[in-house]
Formats: structure tokens, C-alpha cells, sequence
């Protein structure tokens, strides 16, 4: 049993209320220079290093042919699989009606909508003529030019607009009685932004039903894009016959390794927001780190066992295509060596969660959910631009190594990343108020219904 | 209008665009593309091309071009289909043709030094002004009695150019016509002169041959006639009767030539000779010699036993019977000697030595072997004065000789061993002139420097040379008006014997188009297969203009017979493995020069188009490379891409290192054509340029210039950024380039 | 309902590989590596006939040069017995091109002629066609490439010059293609056998590459076809190339001095 904490219980609607209004408000000046820092860095090292790519060309990367995919696919797809947890945890969980997503939904919810604006940032970023981007969507116009529907790029272009929508509209419908309540006590400007988004919410019976089953409607419709996004994006790669690209095993692949990043960035997400405001951790509490390690733990075998499968069934196939893209993947620095370091990050590590107590602790909260996340970035980028690196004619092989624009625009955009959702959790609950109010008054204990 | 003044006017823009469309509109001729320059202007249509058959200047093979015109500009250079050298193709460097008239470091218009020599200071003057600084120089030197003080160096010259210039020398009072070519050929004009009495070079059929020989011989990428030699050779290989012709192919570097061969002989370098009069011992000593003399062959031949050969050359004994038996049993057969084993100080010895091989096997004469060339249509003083080289120009230079200098479309500072000191010769002079439209390593010593026009925008005729065994002469006409201020080479000596007039009155033609077109009809009235061609001159000329030249339908010529005699090569032959400046102990490995594939002598390297091409054997861009076997590198030290410091007892370089498979370990290679201080944005600054490390030793008979005479020690000097575009050369049993058996079954 | 079967009619017709049931042609070529030396002479011809920048030796080195057609060398077996190939490769124009799968606009796709062809003013930019070519033929416009004046005198106006952000490679000289069939078309008659030749074609030394209509079984290339040394670079993969190599032929003996 994880440790007990004194705050998890005796909580009331009020306390509730004020607890959350308080991280929506009550935040010092450095909270704010801290978000306009992340805010500039963003702009210094995205914004201006993208205009400056935008005016170039994509010659200032490191791209080259063969290796015309580089960091920012790996961005791309490290970013839809953040995206991942906040789908799994407000649908999966919910339909499920497991108890304890109700504190930390909102939260995973919110990093899913804002990992999947950096999704789209990356599309952008990626594309040689970024200006032109809508010509990948089916709209009508007189050239009667439509989409391609056998592209797996297209396939993305739906898999992550349907993504995004309805995360966004899942994420809203989750927040209407919240921001209803809010509006109550809030002044000024937040009145008129809440009173304006809570659409006249009034928590009549009709309105509870209408939104639980609107609630219940998305979860049921958003649960197989768990499995389809990843999926769909997963088959960029292997809808391609590049050795490397060209497996079976990967829509499981991906969409495991998606969970498990998203789960230890919900992880690491919460444990920082704890520190920050120490009266979360009435909410999120160690039951809940509890529960999150032991995902992360089984997320952690699934992607090691499919990872062997991986590399065996190249060694199986002996064949020099798969033989030399795993010759250049496991035994050439610095490959090698950021293949044992993905190994340790994504299969060691998260060992540690076997044992109960660690996975509450400091160390279970900060450093494992950090390396889990290091570890996925990594296995993007063995995937990428080193099966490119090494395609079919040897003559044509070159490497690749990314340049200080696609060094600063990771950054920039995690920076942005982090701006975003600062800004956001000083206008919305981070903690859904309607779903942890429905614990209030029936006796709790760590965050578990008895 | 003049039809110059019309493609000016189209030039400019879209102006002359509607008005040429409006032309084109009502007088559209049907379907006639191919016209000649004398055709009115009506035939200009903006956004439909026209076609003019010209030659490539690029090199001295001299194939047919068509240059592909539109509203005044080319467009792009394609081989002339029906010309006998090239066939209607073209080799990289030729296509490169457009990027040098349109280069941006072109010189625009005539030129005066101002600052010191070397500088490259200058001021722009006008076609008058120089003409009349020449013209008072020159008769200033005349007057001062010292008229064959007047030096003239140029690249072989053949067509109505080189006599014309000769004219104007002989009529000035000058003997001094120096014509000097890096890989001119002069050991092979001497070693076919003299032991088969040929003043041209030969015609090599390889096309019909069904064993080739070759002794470094890179023919289908730089050597003599390279875009002829590979169409012959893509023919031997697949369409001729009788099976596929093999090949064969000694040097101690493999060349691109190399590359394709059936079989490397990797001989020591400096003994290819001895290999082949070693093959030669043991087609005698076998009895598969033809011909008669064997005692006189027996002779001169003893002292080539295979057995003692095998230890000098690394050559196995067994091998060289095998090869001495195929190359006389394989009919018909044929042995080539290329720059390879003429680059020897002793250069004519190798050369000799093939022509034995030729003569003992009964190649002479023969379809698929060595056909002599008949005389050509136009003639000019084909013979190669042996005596008019760079050492003896150094040498009169010496002695105050040279009162001016005249150097036209030649950049031998830039060719020539540094220890030829030509250099310094040229900045002594007291007066130079540079006829060139680059500022190069000459030009930038000159005093004057005349812009030329380029292939594209004069008027000239070629008999090629080496020709391909029927009369062939190719005219040279302007396929766009001059795109700067420049003028033909012709129109300046014109120009200065006009305004000289005196002794030079005689050359009286107004420009050197008029010249070129009364030589042709003097031509035409004296040659009975010319006038039958067609009714009038007129129609002869017309008709010549379209096709790119005039050659006769291909009629069985008689062909003349040769002979080799054991007495005429006597006297040439080698006696000990060729010389090499530097101990082996303090300079382990034998340095080989050899042309680069695409800028030849170095002239290409100005073109970027040809920079970023990679060079077939090594895939190297915008650079200098060396070639060091694998094995030796390892042993040095040395991996691929460092910078390897390379010194002779004459020079140093620096170059990265390229692991070469193809070269014996005990030798080195570096490519000629980088490692230019002058000439163009391109050029300049980039790689290194070998000759620097070269002693100055030419062969004694004839002057040319030793590329393979200097042993080199190799030391690390850092990392470099060599640029190659291979990733890895290895297939990894990927079935990428696929073979077959010879009886063309397939093998998988 | 009758509508809607119609129109899944229409789409499964699309869907289908050889959404063309009958080509106009199939352009091809045949190249034969015993006549190929690797010379080159192609590559240049296909930068003076397509407009191919010139990238500088900076660009090179990251391995984006834009030569649309390149000559590989593999080399086998160390010193004596070396063994050098060359091999000429350009876009196979493949019948079931991978790279048509991954482009999301069409801006490559398949044509009447058989051709892969590839509409710069549709591309996008996403790499995605260059990353599925198995035969790593297609450049990229890294930047907006533009030769120094003047060379730009030379550029060939059949040819577009490409702007920054669009992909680009071999495309069997279309416009060569275009003016011969405009040609034919404008004297009533089909295109003949051997009129329309490719820039490298046209230059290649050793007459190694010959092109013309796979469809026609009297052309040129289709005899060539028929050879018993013909072979398909990865054929494997399926990709159904109309570039056709003739193997080069190899001599099994060691010695091969004739005997
Ligand atoms: N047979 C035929 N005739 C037609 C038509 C047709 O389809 N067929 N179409 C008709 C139509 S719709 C049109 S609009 C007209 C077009 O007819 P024009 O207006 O004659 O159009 P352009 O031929 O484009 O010529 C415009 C000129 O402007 C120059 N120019 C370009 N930029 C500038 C600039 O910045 N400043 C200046 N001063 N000049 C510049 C160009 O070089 C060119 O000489 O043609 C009409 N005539
Ligand atoms: S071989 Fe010489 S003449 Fe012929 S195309 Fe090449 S450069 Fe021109
Ligand atoms: S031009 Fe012809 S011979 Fe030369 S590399 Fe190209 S295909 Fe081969
Ligand atoms: S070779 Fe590559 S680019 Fe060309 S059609 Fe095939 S897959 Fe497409
Ligand atoms: S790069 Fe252009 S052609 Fe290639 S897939 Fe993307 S949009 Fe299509
Ligand atoms: S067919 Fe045309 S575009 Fe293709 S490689 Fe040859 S020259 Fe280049």
C-alpha cells in the first residue's frame, strides 16, 4: 500500500473550488516570468529559426538524399505519442469508469491537445512548401485536383485532423460544468470569458445527462483512435518497402511506444505540477503514481519484447538489406551507443516500477518518466533517419546529423510546449472539478472509492 | 538588317520576340531545322529552335556538333549525328561547350596591363587600340631587324587557321611556331614516323577488333579521340560479327579504359615497354609471327626473354605467353600504346614496342587493327616539329631571343613543370600578347590580352586528328553572334597584317570567315571527290555548312601498307625500366599523372558543370585527390579523406587520400586539371595541381614533357574535406550490376 | 442507391492498379552495361537538357547534388584482381511506383505514356515520394538554386528552373517525348521508332542506352527486351521498372586471355 497522505481526505465542494481557483490564480511573479521565458524562448528558437527555414529553404537542415526525413519526423511522431495518453486515460479510463483518471484526466487531456499543436507544427515544419499545406486536403476547386487516398500522408492529414477535433471537442465538453462554476466566482475578464464558454450551463438534470452522454459518445468514438493514429502514422514507415521502414510489427510497435511516452509525460507533468502547487497533491496522490507506474511498467515489457521482435526477425531474415540497416543501428557509434541508451531508458528503467515503493518516490516521479521520454525520442530516430540512411543501393548511402535549425526548433517548440499549457492552467481547472467533486463526501482513501 | 544585327535585336527581349514571331509567321520554312549561317534571318522563330552543325573546340579530337539556337542564345551542344569522328555523340566535356561562352569570368573585352605583371591589374582598352599596340611592336621588332624574335605558341593547329597564321609568320620573317599541347602526342607522331614512315596519326579500329591490347591507353575517357574510341568500343563489346571483342589492358593505375577491361596487367610503372617487347620475344619465339625478317626480329628482340621480363615488369612468364598468345591468335587484334607508357621520359620506347606488337601480329593494314589515315582534303603542314619545345623556348628566352610572345588559346604556365621555369619566360618577355577568353596562369603575365571568341561564335575547319581512316574536314561556324567584345584568332592576325601592311599586305582577305570560305573554294576546284560532290561551289558550301563539314560517302579507300622494320625501331627501343627522379629509399612510390576525365589538362575545371561531375573512378567533386592502394595506406597510416602531404625531390603538394583499389601499392596517383590560381571563379583556388611536383624531363627525340618521371614519399598532413559522392562501393550481393557468361546465356 | 453504386464504381476503376487500362505507350529503356564505361557523358547531358543546378561543393558533400541520372561504381575483390562495374541510374518510371503510394497532392503520379511524372507547380515538399524510391533518384530543391549570370543564357525554355521546396528527378526527357508526339501528331502519323531520344541517350559514347516504346514489340528497345542478358534493378520489390539493363558480361575464367 502506497503511502497515505493526510490531505486526500475531507475534501469539500468549497475546498474543492478554492483549491482549484487558487492554481487558476493564486501565482507569484515568477510564475509569469517564467512562462513569458518559455514564451520568448519559443519565439527565439522556433518562430525565428522557422522563418528562417520558411526563407531558405529546407537546405539549412541536415536532410540530403537519401535521408530526406530527419529530427523533425521524429518530432512529429514523438509528439503524436505524448498525445496518446490524455486519449487513453479521459476514454479508455473512462469508459471503463476507473476511479482514479478522474484528478489527473484533465491534465493528460491538455497535454494531448497541446502535444498535437506541435503534431501540426511539425507537418508544417517538415515540408518544403509549408505556404502550400492545404493542398493536402480534399477541398474542391476547379482544377478538380483532389487528394491522393492511397498516401499514407493523406492518411495522416484525416487520422490527425479527426485526432485533433475531436480531442478538442472532448476536452471542451469536459469543461463546460467547470467553467460554469467558475464563473460564479470569478471577475473581470474571466467572468466574461467563462460566462461566454460555459453556454449557459445551469447543471439542470437535462444538461448532466446531455453532457455525460456526449461525454460517454467521445470516449466510445475517440477509443479505437488509441489505436488507429498511431497506427495510420506508424504506416508512413512501413507502407514504404525501405528496409527499416517495411514491418508488420509496427502499428503495435507504435502505438505501444506512443503509450508508453505519453504516460511517462502525464507522469512527469503531474508530478511537476505537485511541486508547483503543493495542493494538488490532495488530488493526485500516490495511489495515482501507483497506478501510472504500473502502466508504465507493463508499456515498458510490451515495447521490449516488440523491440526484440523487431531486431530478431531481421536477424532471422539474413538478408544484407536488413542485415546492414541493423549493422548501422545496433553496432556503428554513435548508434550503437544511442541504441544501448534507448535500452536503458525504455527497458531497464521503468524495471525499477516493479518495486511498489519506487513508484511514488522522487525518483519513480522525475527521473524515470525523464529517461522513458529520452528513450522513446530515441527510438524515433533509429527509426528514421538511420533506416534512411542505409536504403538499397549502397552507392547512394550517406549520413545524416541534424543542424543547429532543427537543434533549436526541438527546443523551441517544447519551450512553447510548456508556455502553452503554463498559460492554459492560469485560465482552465487543471482538475476536473464536476469529476473529483463527485468523490467529495464519500469516503476516500488515496483516490480509491471504497 | 544583317542577320547579326537581328539576333542582337532578339537578344534583347521580348520586343524582338513578337517581331520575330510575326517573321516566323508568314515565312515558316517546313520543317528544315538544320540550317546553314548563310540562310536568311527569316528562319528565326523565338520559341523554335534552330540547329547549326559547328565542332567541338573543347579538345583537340575535333567531333561534329550540332549547337541547338534559340532567340540568339545556345541552348545546348549535341554530338552531329552524321559526323564520322563522334557519331552524334559527345563526351562530357564537350557538352560542357555552352559554360564556357556563357562563363561568368569570360573576359569582355580587350585588355592592357596596368599594374605588375602577374597581378592581373588591367584596363579595358578598344579592338583598335590593341590592334595598333601589336602592330607597333611588331614593327618596331621588325625594324629592328630581329623579326624571328617574334615567338608564337599555340595548341597543334590543322585547320585554315594554322595556315593562315603560319602565312602571316613566314611573311613577317618568324620561324618561331611553337605548338605545344600537354598530351599532344608528340612521342607517338615519332614513334609511328619512325618506324612506319606515318605523318598523322593512324586510325585504331577498335570497333572491329576482337583483342585489344592496351598499354595505357585510357581511350574511352581522355586519350586522343575519346567519344570515337568509346562508340568503337561499345561496338567491339556488342555489335560486332563474330563475338565479342575482348580487352586487355596494361598500366600500373587502372584508368577508366582499365576499369572495363577483361583483364588488368598491372605492370610496374616504367616497364610497360619491356612487357611488350618481352610479348614480342615470345610471339617470335613461339613461330606465331607474321611477316618476314623473323632473324632481324629474333635479333633486335634478345634481349626481352620473357623470363628475365617477368622479374623487371611483375608480370608472371606464363602471363606474357598467354598474352602473346591470345593477342596473335585472337583475330583481328590490335595493341594501342597511350599516354600511359608514352608519359615516360623514355616515352617513344613504349610506343616503339607497340607498333613491333602490331607488326608481329599482322595488324597493320588490317580492318580491326592499325589503318593509316589518308591525306587530308585540306592539307597544312601536318608534320609535329620536334624541335620547337618548351625547353629550347626557355632556352632562347634565356638568351634575350624572344622579342614578343604570342600565345593563343594555350595555358602551358599552368601545364609545364614548374622546374620548365616558363613562367619566369613569359614574365621576361618584352612584350606578350594573350589571345584567350579566360585569365588564366599565362594570360595573367601578359601584357595584352585579346579576349578570343569561343567555339560557338567563330568560324575555323578541322581535320581531325587522329582521323578515322577516311578524309573527314569539319567547319567551325558561328552558332549565336559574339556574346562580348571578342574576336576570332583569324580577324587578329587579319587585323594586325592590315593595319602593318608592308611585308604583311599579301593576307588580304577583310575578315577570316572570307578567308576560311576562299580556301575551301580553292579546295573544292582542286580536289576531284570535292567538286564531284556537287555542281557549284555555292551549293558545295551550303551543303557542307548543314551537314558540319565535308567528308565522302564511305568509300573503300585504298589502303596504304606499312611495315614495321627491325632495323627502323632498332634504335629506339628500351633498354632498362624507364627513369624516375628520387631514391626508393627516400621516396618510396612511383607518382602517375594522368588527365583528369572531364577537365582534361586542367582546362575543363573553369566549367561548373564538370566540378560537380564525379569523376567515374573515385566520385570525387570540386577537387584534387590521390590514389593510394588500400594496403599501403593502412601501412602509412593513412585513412580515406586525410590530407596526405606528397613530395618529389622537384615539389610538394597536398591532397586528400582516396583508397584505390587499382593501383599497385608501390605507386601513387594523382589527377591533372585542379590547382589553378587563375582562371575563373570555378578554377581558382581549388585542389592541387601535380605538375608542380614534376622535374623537367621531356623525351630527348621529341620534347614532350615526362608525367610519370618522379617517385613521391607520402606523409599524413591532417584531416581535408574531400566531397565524393559515393556512399559505399560495395554491391553486398545485392545483384546490382549483373553478369553474364560470354555466350551471352544468362548466369542466375 | 444507384448513384452511389455508380460512383463506387467509378472509384474502384481508380483504385485498381492500371487505372489506365490501355497506355498510349510505355516508354522504356534498355541499357546495356557491357557497353556502358561509366564515362558520364549522360549525366552532363541531363544537366544541359533539364535545367540541373549546379549546388556547389558544400551542398555536394551532404549529398545533394541533382544529378537526376548518376553512374554508380561497385567495385569487388582487392589488388590484382579487382573487378569494377558501372551502372547508369536514373527514375525507373516504374509501373507500380512506390513513390506515387506516398505522394498525398498526386503531385507524381502515373500518366497515359507510362511515364512517372512529376508536377513541381503540385508538389508540396513532403519527401515522402524520394524516401519510398527504392532507387534513390529523386532531388530535392533545397533552396532556390540559380546559376550565375550569365549562365543562366543556356537554360533550356522547354524546361521549367524549379523553385525552392519542390521535388524533382529524371523524367525521361518528357519534354523531348512531348515535341515528338506534337511532331507526329502534326503529320497525321504515329510516333516512329527511335525519333524521340533522351538527352543521355542521345550523348552516350558507347551507344549503351537505346529508349523507346515498350508497348510497340517492333521498336528497338522491345527486341532489346527480349535479350537473354536482360535484367530489372531490384526487381524484386515489384516496382515493375521500364528501365532494363542488358548484364554486363564477364569473362568466368580468371585468366581470360583468349583461350
Ligand atoms: N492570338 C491571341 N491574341 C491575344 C490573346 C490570345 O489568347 N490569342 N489574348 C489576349 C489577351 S487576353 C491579352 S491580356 C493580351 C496580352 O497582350 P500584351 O499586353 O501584348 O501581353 P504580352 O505579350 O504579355 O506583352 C506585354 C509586354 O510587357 C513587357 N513587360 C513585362 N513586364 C513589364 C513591366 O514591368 N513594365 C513594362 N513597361 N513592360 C513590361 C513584356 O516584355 C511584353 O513586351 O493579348 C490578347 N491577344
Ligand atoms: S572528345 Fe573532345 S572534341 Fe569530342 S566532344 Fe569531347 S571535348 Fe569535344
Ligand atoms: S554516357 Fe553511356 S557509356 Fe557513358 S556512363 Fe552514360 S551510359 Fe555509360
Ligand atoms: S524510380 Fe523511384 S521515383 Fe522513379 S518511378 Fe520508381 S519509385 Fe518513383
Ligand atoms: S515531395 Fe512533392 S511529389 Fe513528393 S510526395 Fe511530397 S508532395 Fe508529392
Ligand atoms: S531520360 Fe532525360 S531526364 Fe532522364 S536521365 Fe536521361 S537525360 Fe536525364
Amino acid at each position: 500500500m502506497a503511502q497515505q497522505e493526510p490531505e486526500s481526505n475531507n475534501l469539500t465542494y468549497k475546498g474543492v473550488n478554492e483549491d482549484v481557483m487558487g492554481i487558476i490564480t493564486r501565482s507569484g511573479l515568477g510564475y509569469y516570468l517564467l512562462t513569458g521565458a518559455f514564451a520568448l524562448a519559443a519565439i527565439g528558437l522556433f518562430i525565428m529559426p522557422w522563418a528562417y527555414q520558411i526563407y531558405l529553404g529546407q537546405g539549412v537542415t541536415g536532410l540530403n538524399a537519401p535521408v530526406f526525413w530527419g529530427i523533425y519526423l521524429v518530432n512529429f511522431v514523438f509528439w503524436v505519442g505524448i498525445a496518446h495518453a490524455g486519449t487513453l486515460i479521459s476514454a479508455m479510463l473512462f469508459i471503463t469508469q476507473t476511479p482514479w483518471r478522474r484528478a489527473i484526466a484533465r491534465g493528460a487531456e491538455t497535454m494531448t491537445l497541446f502535444a498535437l499543436v506541435l503534431v501540426t507544427l511539425f507537418i508544417f515544419i517538415h515540408m518544403g512548401r509549408p505556404w502550400n499545406f492545404y493542398w493536402t486536403f480534399p477541398y474542391p476547386n476547379q482544377r478538380q485536383l483532389w487528394t491522393s487516398f492511397v498516401s499514407p500522408i493523406t492518411f495522416d492529414v484525416f487520422a490527425i485532423g479527426t485526432y485533433t477535433t475531436s480531442s478538442i471537442v472532448f476536452l471542451y465538453f469536459g469543461l463546460i460544468p467547470d467553467i460554469a462554476a467558475l464563473s460564479h466566482t470569478a471577475t473581470g475578464w474571466r467572468k466574461a470569458l467563462y460566462e461566454t464558454l460555459s453556454w449557459g450551463w445551469r447543471g439542470t438534470d437535462a444538461q448532466w445527462s446531455v453532457q455525460a452522454k456526449a461525454c460517454m459518445f467521445f470516449s466510445a468514438f475517440i477509443m479505437p483512435l488509441v489505436v488507429s493514429v498511431h497506427s495510420v502514422v506508424s504506416w508512413d514507415f512501413a507502407l514504404s518497402v525501405v528496409p527499416g521502414f517495411s514491418k508488420t510489427v509496427f502499428a503495435p510497435y507504435f502505438v505501444t511506444g506512443a503509450l508508453l511516452s505519453g504516460f511517462a509525460g502525464v507522469l512527469l507533468m503531474l508530478s511537476i505540477m505537485r511541486e508547483v502547487y503543493p495542493v494538488m497533491k490532495k488530488y493526485v496522490t500516490n495511489y495515482h503514481y501507483d497506478r501510472i507506474g504500473v502502466f508504465v511498467l507493463v508499456l515498458s515489457l510490451t515495447w521490449s519484447y516488440l523491440t526484440l521482435m523487431e531486431v530478431a526477425t531481421g536477424l532471422y531474415a539474413n538478408t544484407s538489406l536488413e542485415m546492414e540497416h541493423l549493422k548501422f543501428k545496433l553496432a556503428t557509434p554513435p548508434y550503437l551507443q544511442l541504441f544501448a541508451l534507448m535500452i536503458f531508458c525504455n527497458t531497464v528503467m521503468p524495471l525499477v516500477f516493479i518495486v511498489r515503493k519506487v513508484r511514488p518516490s522522487r525518483f519513480g516521479r522525475f527521473v524515470v518518466p525523464v529517461f522513458v521520454l529520452t528513450g522513446m525520442w530515441l527510438e524515433r530516430y533509429l527509426i528514421i533517419p538511420n533506416s534512411l540512411s542505409r536504403k538499397f543501393l549502397p552507392w547512394m548511402w550517406h549520413d545524416y546529423a541534424p543542424t543547429w535549425v532543427e537543434a533549436s526548433i526541438a527546443v523551441g517548440t517544447l519551450c512553447g510546449f510548456i508556455a502553452m499549457f503554463m498559460m492554459f492552467i492560469k485560465v482552465f481547472p487543471i482538475i476536473s472539478l464536476f469529476e473529483v467533486k463527485e468523490d467529495v463526501g464519500i469516503p476516500m482513501r488515496n483516490g480509491k472509492r471504497h | 538588317m544583317k542577320r547579326r544585327d537581328f539576333l542582337k535585336f532578339i537578344g534583347v527581349g521580348a520586343a524582338g520576340g513578337a517581331a520575330g514571331f510575326i517573321i516566323g509567321k508568314v515565312s515558316k520554312p517546313p520543317g528544315a531545322k538544320l540550317i546553314p549561317y548563310v540562310v536568311p534571318d527569316e528562319n528565326i522563330i523565338p520559341g523554335v529552335a534552330n540547329y547549326y552543325s559547328s565542332l567541338c573546340t573543347l579538345c583537340s579530337a575535333g567531333c561534329g556538333i550540332h549547337a541547338r539556337v534559340m532567340e540568339g542564345r545556345v541552348k545546348k551542344i549535341e554530338g552531329n549525328p552524321l559526323h564520322p569522328v563522334n557519331k552524334g555523340r559527345l563526351c562530357a566535356l564537350g557538352q560542357a561547350m555552352p559554360q564556357v561562352t556563357y562563363n561568368p569570368d569570360r573576359i569582355k573585352g580587350p585588355l592592357k596591363r596596368r599594374g605588375a605583371k602577374g597581378t592581373g591589374d588591367y584596363v579595358d582598352i578598344t579592338w583598335e587600340e590593341a590592334i595598333t599596340i601589336i602592330s607597333k611592336n611588331l614593327s618596331d621588332i621588325a625594324k629592328s631587324g630581329s623579326a624571328d624574335g617574334l615567338y608564337l605558341l599555340t595548341p597543334p593547329q590543322r585547320g585554315n587557321l594554322g595556315a593562315l597564321i603560319d602565312s602571316f609568320l613566314t611573311a613577317y620573317g618568324s620561324s618561331n611556331h611553337y605548338q605545344y599541347e600537354l598530351f599532344g602526342q608528340r612521342n607517338l607522331y615519332f614513334a609511328n614516323h619512325a618506324a612506319m614512315g606515318l605523318a598523322n596519326a593512324p586510325h585504331y579500329d577498335i570497333e572491329n577488333a576482337k583483342y585489344v591490347l592496351s598499354f595505357g591507353a585510357d581511350f574511352t575517357s581522355t586519350w586522343m579521340s575519346p567519344v570515337h574510341y568509346s562508340a568503337a568500343y561499345g561496338e567491339m563489346r556488342q555489335a560486332g560479327k563474330g563475338g565479342r571483342g575482348a580487352l586487355v589492358q596494361v598500366e600500373p593505375r587502372l584508368s577508366l579504359t582499365g576499369a572495363n577491361a577483361d583483364e588488368w596487367v598491372p605492370a610496374k610503372p616504367g616497364t610497360e615497354a619491356i612487357l611488350a617487347l618481352a610479348i614480342a620475344h615470345a610471339v617470335v619465339e613461339k613461330g606465331w609471327a607474321k611477316g618476314g625478317d623473323l632473324d632481324g626480329w629474333r635479333h633486335v628482340l634478345a634481349g626481352y626473354k620473357p623470363s628475365v621480363a617477368a622479374d623487371l615488369t611483375d608480370v608472371s612468364e606464363e602471363r606474357i605467353y598467354a598474352i602473346a598468345r591470345a593477342f596473335t591468335h585472337t583475330r583481328p587484334s590490335l595493341a594501342i600504346g597511350g599516354d600511359g607508357v608514352s608519359s615516360y621520359q623514355d616515352g617513344v620506347s613504349g610506343l616503339m614496342a607497340v607498333n613491333i606488337l602490331n607488326h608481329l601480329a599482322g595488324n597493320n593494314g588490317a580492318t580491326g587493327g592499325v589503318i593509316p589515315n589518308p591525306e587530308p582534303a585540306i592539307k597544312r603542314d601536318s608534320a609535329v616539329d620536334f624541335k620547337r619545345r618548351i625547353s629550347t623556348l626557355a632556352a632562347d628566352a634565356a638568351k634575350g631571343k624572344v622579342k614578343a610572345l604570342i600565345i593563343y588559346n594555350s595555358n602551358p604556365v599552368f601545364t609545364t613543370p614548374v622546374a620548365a621555369k616558363l613562367a619566369s619566360v613569359i614574365r621576361d618577355a618584352p612584350f606578350v600578347v594573350s589571345m584567350s577568353s579566360f585569365l588564366d596562369e599565362t594570360a595573367v603575365y601578359a601584357d595584352l590580352i585579346l579576349p578570343m571568341h569561343t567555339g560557338l561564335e567563330d568560324w575555323g575547319d578541322d581535320a581531325p586528328e587522329p582521323g578515322v581512316g577516311t578524309r573527314v574536314m569539319t567547319i567551325m561556324q558561328p552558332a549565336i553572334t559574339p556574346y562580348y567584345n571578342s574576336k576570332g584568332a583569324g580577324d587578329v592576325f587579319l587585323g594586325v597584317a592590315k593595319q602593318m601592311g608592308g611585308r604583311l599586305s599579301g593576307l588580304k582577305a577583310n575578315s577570316f570567315a572570307e578567308y576560311l570560305k576562299d580556301a575551301w573554294r580553292t579546295a573544292y576546284s582542286k580536289d576531284r571527290q570535292m567538286s564531284a560532290s556537287a555542281l557549284t561551289f555555292d551549293e558545295f558550301w551550303e551543303g557542307a555548312l548543314k551537314r558540319g563539314g565535308w567528308w565522302p560517302k564511305a568509300t573503300v579507300e585504298a589502303r596504304r601498307q606499312v611495315t614495321v622494320s627491325a632495323r627502323s625501331v632498332s634504335a629506339h627501343l628500351a633498354q632498362m625500366p624507364a627513369r624516375f627522379e628520387g631514391k626508393d629509399t627516400d621516396y618510396p612510390f612511383y607518382l602517375m599523372l594522368y588527365p583528369h576525365s572531364a577537365h582534361r589538362d586542367g582546362r575543363g575545371a573553369n566549367l561548373p558543370w564538370l566540378q560537380e561531375l564525379p569523376d567515374p573512378m573515385t566520385s570525387v567533386v570540386w577537387g584534387t585527390w590521390v590514389e593510394v592502394n588500400p594496403k599501403t595506406a593502412a601501412r602509412l597510416g593513412l585513412k580515406e579523406g586525410d590530407m596526405a602531404a606528397i613530395e618529389s625531390p622537384s615539389g610538394k603538394i597536398t591532397a586528400p587520400v582516396y583508397l584505390y583499389p587499382g593501383i599497385r601499392p608501390d605507386t601513387v596517383a594523382v589527377p591533372i586539371g585542379q590547382g589553378h590560381t587563375q582562371y575563373g571563379r570555378y578554377a581558382a583556388r581549388r585542389g592541387a595541381n601535380p605538375i608542380e611536383m614534376l622535374p623537367h624531363s621531356e623525351d630527348a627525340r621529341t620534347g614532350a614533357i615526362a608525367l610519370n618521371s618522379t617517385r613521391v614519399k607520402l606523409s599524413g598532413a591532417g584531416p581535408s574535406n574531400m566531397v565524393k559522392m559515393e556512399g559505399s562501393t560495395k554491391e553486398l550481393g545485392r545483384e546490382i550490376i549483373q553478369t553474364a557468361p560470354p555466350d551471352g546465356r544468362s548466369e542466375s | 442507391m444507384s448513384v452511389l453504386n455508380s460512383i463506387g464504381e467509378k472509384l474502384k476503376s481508380y483504385r485498381v492498379p492500371g487505372y489506365y487500362t490501355k497506355f498510349d505507350h510505355r516508354w522504356g529503356m534498355v541499357i546495356d552495361l557491357d557497353r556502358c564505361n561509366g564515362c558520364e557523358a549522360c549525366v552532363t547531358a541531363c544537366y544541359a537538357e533539364n535545367n540541373l543546378p549546379v549546388v556547389g561543393e558544400k551542398d555536394c558533400a551532404n549529398s545533394r547534388a541533382f544529378s537526376w541520372l548518376r553512374v554508380e561504381r561497385y567495385v569487388e575483390g582487392e589488388y590484382p584482381d579487382v573487378k569494377v562495374g558501372f551502372i547508369p541510374i536514373m527514375c525507373h518510371n516504374c509501373a507500380k511506383a512506390p513513390c506515387e503510394t506516398g505522394c498525398p497532392v498526386y503531385a507524381t503520379y502515373h500518366n497515359q505514356d507510362g511515364l512517372n511524372v512529376q508536377v513541381y507547380n503540385r508538389c508540396v515538399g513532403t519527401f515522402t515520394c524520394a524516401t519510398y524510391c527504392p532507387y534513390d533518384v529523386r532531388r530535392f530543391n533545397w533552396r532556390t538554386y540559380r546559376p550565375d549570370k550569365p549562365l543562366d543564357e543556356q537554360l533550356n525554355p522547354d524546361v521549367t528552373v524549379r523553385e525552392m521546396g519542390v521535388m524533382e528527378k529524371c523524367t525521361f526527357c518528357i519534354q523531348r517525348i512531348r515535341a515528338g508526339k506534337d511532331n507526329a501528331k502534326d503529320e497525321r502519323r504515329g510516333v516512329k521508332d527511335g525519333e524521340i531520344t533522351p538527352a543521355c541517350a542521345q550523348s552516350c559514347p558507347t551507344g549503351a542506352i537505346t529508349f523507346g516504346d515498350l508497348n510497340d514489340p517492333q521498336s528497338m528497345v522491345s527486341k532489346l527486351a527480349l535479350s537473354p542478358r536482360r535484367y530489372r534493378l531490384l526487381e524484386e520489390l515489384n516496382t515493375d521498372p521500364s528501365v532494363i539493363y542488358l548484364k554486363r558480361v564477364a569473362k568466368d575464367g580468371s585468366t581470360g586471355t583468349g583461350e
